[in-house]
C-alpha cells in the first residue's frame, strides 16, 4: 500500500508533463482556458473579490484607521453572539440531520398512501422563504401563541406561565422545520441511488433495520449528507430575517443582527467586516472538510 | 407648370413632415418624462406613491409618468438611496428626481453635497413651521427638505390590565417592577419604537435634552455620565419582555402577552382603523417625553427634471393633499402646521388623531432623536 503510494506522484508528474507538451503544441492550447475565462471571472468578480474587500475593510474603522480595533471591539462586546450563532447553528444542523436522515430511511424504506402524503407534505416548507417562515413562528411560538394555546387547552401548562419560545429554542425549531426538508430532498436522493440488492444481501446475513441504516445506508451516502449538512450550516450561519425577527431585540442574538445593527444604525462596515470574519471563520471549517472530503470522494 | 407642381408637392411633403414631426416629438416627450421618485420606510410608503401620489401627479401633470422605487424600512431604506444618489454624484443627470428619506440621510447627503437647495422655491414652503425642517440631528439642512409628515413614538397600553397608565418614566419604572414582564420593548436592536424608548431614558437620566438633541456641542466626556442610566437601564430590562420589532410589541399588546409597550403612533392607529389591535388600547406620551421624527422629501442636485420634481413635492406638501391622505388615510401627523389642514378634515378624524396625546402634550413632550453623534454614543453605550 505504502509503496503503491510512494510511486503514484511520479507516475502522475511524468503523464501530466507528456500530456502539457502534446496540448503545447497545437493551437488548442488556449481554448480551456478561454472556455473557463467566464466562468472564472464570475467567481472572482462576484465572489472573491467582494470576500476579500471585507477581510481587508475589516481592518479599516470607522475613522479610517488601520489596525485591530474592529477585531478588539467583536472579542469585547460581541463574542457572546459568535458563540451563540455557532452553538445555535451546529445544534439546528445535527437535530436537522439526525430528523432529515430518519424521514429519509422511512421514505426509501416504505410504501403505500401514507409514504405518498409524507412524501409530497415534506417539502412544502422548502418553498416558504425564511422571512415568511419567521412571521409564521412569530405567531405560532408566542407565549399566548397557538403552540401555548394548544398546550394550554389541555391542560399541559398555565397560560398565565406559559413557554418562553422566543429564544435558542424557538430559533433552532424554526431552523429545522426550515431547513430538514430541504435535507431530506438532497438524502432521499442519494438513499434511492442505493441498490436494493444491498439492503437485501444486510437482510439475509441477519442485519436489523438500525444496522441496515448506520452500516449500508449511511455509510454509502455519506457524500450527499456532507453536502447538504455543508449546505444548510453555511445558509444558517448567514441567515438574517428569522432571527431578526424572532429575537431581533434580545441579547445574545447572532451574528447577522449585529452586522445590520453596525451598518444601519453607524454604517460602520469595519465592525461589520471583522463580524463578517468570524462567520467566515465557521464556514470554512466545514468548507474546508467538505473540500477534503471531496477530493478523496474524487480520486477513490 | 411642371416645376411648379413639384414645388407645392415638395411644399406640401415639408409641411406635412414638420406637422408629423412636431406631433411626434410631443407625444415622444410626453412619454418620455418619467419622474422616478425613490422611497425608504415601510410598505405602507410604497403604497402611497404607487396608489396615491403618482396617479394624483399624472393627472395634474399628464406628460409625467411617476415611477415609485420602494428601499425598506429604517434607516437601511435611507442608507439604499443614500448609496444610489451618492453613486450618481458625478453623472451629468442622476436617475433619481425626488427623494423621501429619514433624518439620518440629511446628514450623509449634506455633508457629500448631494442635495438641491428647493424647498424656499415651492409654495408650500409658507406652511411649514417644525422646528425639524430647519435642523435635523443638529444639521442646518434649511430649505433643503420639506417633511411629508412626522412621526411620534407613544406608549401604547391595554386599558382592561392597566387602568392607571404610569404618566412618566419615573412611574414607568415602578410600574415595571410591580407588573413584571408585563412591558415589553424591542431593545436597541430590534427597531426605532425600542431605540427612541432608550434615547427617552437618557434624556430623563440626564436631564439635558436640550444639550443633546438641539444645541449641543458633542462633548465626549458627556459619554461617561450615562454609565450609571445606562446601568438602571440593563436592570430595568430584567423586569421587561424583549420583543422583536415594533410590529413584534404590537403583536404582544394584541394578544395580552404584555400591558405596555412604546410604539410608533401612525402604525398603532392606521392597526388600530383597520381592527388589527383591541380598539380600546389607548396611547400616552409619558414625560419628559419620547422621540419622534419626520420623514423628508429632498431633491437631488443633478435630477433631470427638477421642475417636475418640485411640482411633486408642492403637490405632497398642500393642505389638501396633507388632510386627506397623510391625516385620514395613513394616521400620520401632518408634515406642515396642524392649522392650515383644520379646515380639511372633519371632527372625528381630528379627534381620533389627537383624543390621547393632544397638539399640545406633543410640542411638550414629542422630542426629537439626539445630534448625530450624541445618537451614536447612545447606542454605543446601551450596547
Amino acid at each position: 500500500m505504502n509503496k503503491n503510494r510512494s510511486n503514484l506522484p511520479q507516475k502522475q508528474n511524468f503523464g501530466k508533463k507528456q500530456a502539457v507538451q502534446g496540448i503545447k503544441k497545437s493551437p488548442a492550447y488556449l481554448l480551456p482556458f478561454c472556455l473557463l475565462l467566464p466562468a472564472v471571472s464570475v467567481i472572482i468578480l462576484l465572489y472573491i473579490q467582494p470576500f476579500l474587500a471585507s477581510f481587508w475593510g475589516s481592518f479599516f474603522t470607522r475613522r479610517g484607521e488601520f489596525g485591530l480595533q474592529n477585531y478588539k471591539l467583536v472579542l469585547d462586546r460581541y463574542l457572546i453572539d459568535v458563540y451563540f450563532t455557532f452553538a445555535v447553528t451546529i445544534f439546528s444542523t445535527v437535530v436537522a440531520t439526525i430528523l432529515s436522515i430518519l424521514l429519509g430511511v422511512y421514505l426509501r424504506l416504505s410504501q403505500g398512501w401514507v409514504h405518498k402524503i409524507v412524501s409530497i407534505l415534506y417539502r412544502l416548507p422548502i418553498f416558504l422563504p425564511f422571512v415568511v417562515v419567521a412571521q409564521m413562528m412569530r405567531s405560532f411560538l408566542a407565549p399566548h401563541g397557538i403552540l401555548n394555546l394548544l398546550l394550554a387547552h389541555f391542560n399541559l401548562i398555565n397560560i398565565e406561565r406559559p413557554l418562553q419560545l422566543f429564544n435558542w429554542i424557538g430559533l433552532s425549531f424554526g431552523f429545522v422545520w426550515k431547513e430538514a426538508p430541504f435535507m431530506v430532498l438532497l438524502i432521499v436522493g442519494g438513499f434511492q441511488m442505493i441498490d436494493d440488492s444491498y439492503i437485501e444481501a444486510a437482510k439475509s446475513v441477519g442485519a436489523n433495520l438500525y444496522q441496515i441504516i448506520t452500516r449500508v445506508l449511511i455509510p454509502m451516502n455519506k457524500q450527499t449528507i456532507l453536502v447538504a449538512v455543508t449546505l444548510v450550516f453555511c445558509s444558517l450561519v448567514g441567515c438574517f430575517s428569522f432571527p431578526y425577527m424572532l429575537i431581533g431585540g434580545k441579547t445574545p442574538s447572532t451574528i447577522t443582527i449585529d452586522i445590520a445593527h453596525r451598518v444601519t444604525y453607524f454604517r460602520d462596515y469595519g465592525v461589520a467586516n471583522a463580524l463578517g470574519v468570524f462567520s467566515y471563520l465557521m464556514v470554512s471549517i466545514l468548507a474546508v472538510y467538505y473540500v477534503l472530503n471531496m477530493r478523496k470522494g474524487l480520486y477513490d | 407648370m411642371k416645376n411648379k407642381r413639384y414645388l407645392s408637392l415638395i411644399s406640401a411633403i415639408t409641411v406635412l413632415s414638420l406637422l408629423l414631426f412636431c406631433f411626434s416629438a410631443t407625444t415622444f416627450a410626453q412619454e418620455k418624462t418619467r419622474l422616478v421618485y425613490m422611497t425608504a420606510g415601510d410598505v405602507n410608503m410604497l403604497a402611497l406613491g404607487q396608489h396615491v401620489i403618482g396617479p394624483l401627479y399624472t393627472e395634474k401633470y399628464p406628460h409625467v409618468n411617476v415611477m415609485t422605487v420602494h428601499t425598506g424600512p429604517g434607516n437601511a431604506g435611507s442608507q439604499l438611496i443614500f448609496e444610489k444618489v451618492l453613486a450618481d454624484k458625478d453623472k451629468a443627470a442622476g436617475d433619481i428626481d425626488v427623494a423621501m428619506v429619514h433624518q439620518i440621510f440629511l446628514r450623509w447627503a449634506m455633508e457629500q453635497d448631494l442635495l438641491m437647495n428647493y424647498a424656499k422655491d415651492i409654495n408650500t414652503w409658507q406652511y411649514i413651521t417644525s422646528p425639524f425642517a430647519k435642523t435635523s440631528l443638529g444639521v442646518n439642512v434649511e430649505g433643503y427638505c420639506m417633511p411629508m409628515f412626522h412621526s411620534q413614538t407613544v406608549l401604547a397600553y391595554n386599558p382592561k390590565y392597566v387602568s392607571d397608565p404610569p404618566r412618566n418614566y419615573e412611574e414607568i419604572v415602578q410600574w415595571v417592577k410591580a407588573n413584571p414582564g408585563k412591558f415589553g420593548y424591542n431593545g436597541i436592536k430590534g427597531g426605532m419604537s425600542g431605540v427612541a424608548f432608550t434615547v427617552g431614558w437618557i434624556y430623563w437620566k440626564t436631564g439635558k435634552y436640550e444639550k443633546y438633541a438641539v444645541t449641543g456641542p458633542f462633548e465626549e466626556s458627556e459619554v461617561a455620565t450615562w454609565e450609571g442610566a445606562i446601568k438602571e437601564l440593563k436592570e430595568f430590562d430584567k423586569y421587561v419582555t424583549l420583543t422583536g420589532g415594533n410590529v413584534a410589541t404590537l403583536d404582544a399588546l394584541n394578544r395580552g402577552e404584555i400591558w405596555i409597550g412604546p410604539v410608533w403612533v401612525d402604525m398603532f392607529l392606521t392597526w388600530r382603523a383597520e381592527g388589527k389591535v383591541d380598539p380600546d388600547t389607548r396611547i400616552i406620551l409619558p414625560e419628559p417625553g419620547m422621540p419622534g421624527q419626520p420623514m423628508y422629501f429632498v431633491i437631488p442636485k443633478n435630477t433631470a427634471n427638477p421642475e417636475e420634481a418640485k411640482k411633486f413635492v408642492e403637490l405632497v406638501t398642500s393642505p389638501e393633499f396633507q388632510a386627506e391622505h397623510i391625516v385620514k388615510r395613513f394616521n400620520w401627523y401632518p408634515g406642515i402646521d396642524g392649522n392650515f389642514i383644520k379646515d380639511y378634515v372633519d371632527e372625528a378624524t381630528f379627534q381620533a388623531i389627537y383624543q390621547d396625546v393632544t397638539p399640545e402634550m406633543l410640542s411638550k413632550f414629542g422630542l426629537a432623536f439626539p445630534l448625530a453623534d450624541y445618537f451614536d454614543a447612545m447606542l454605543e453605550a446601551a450596547e
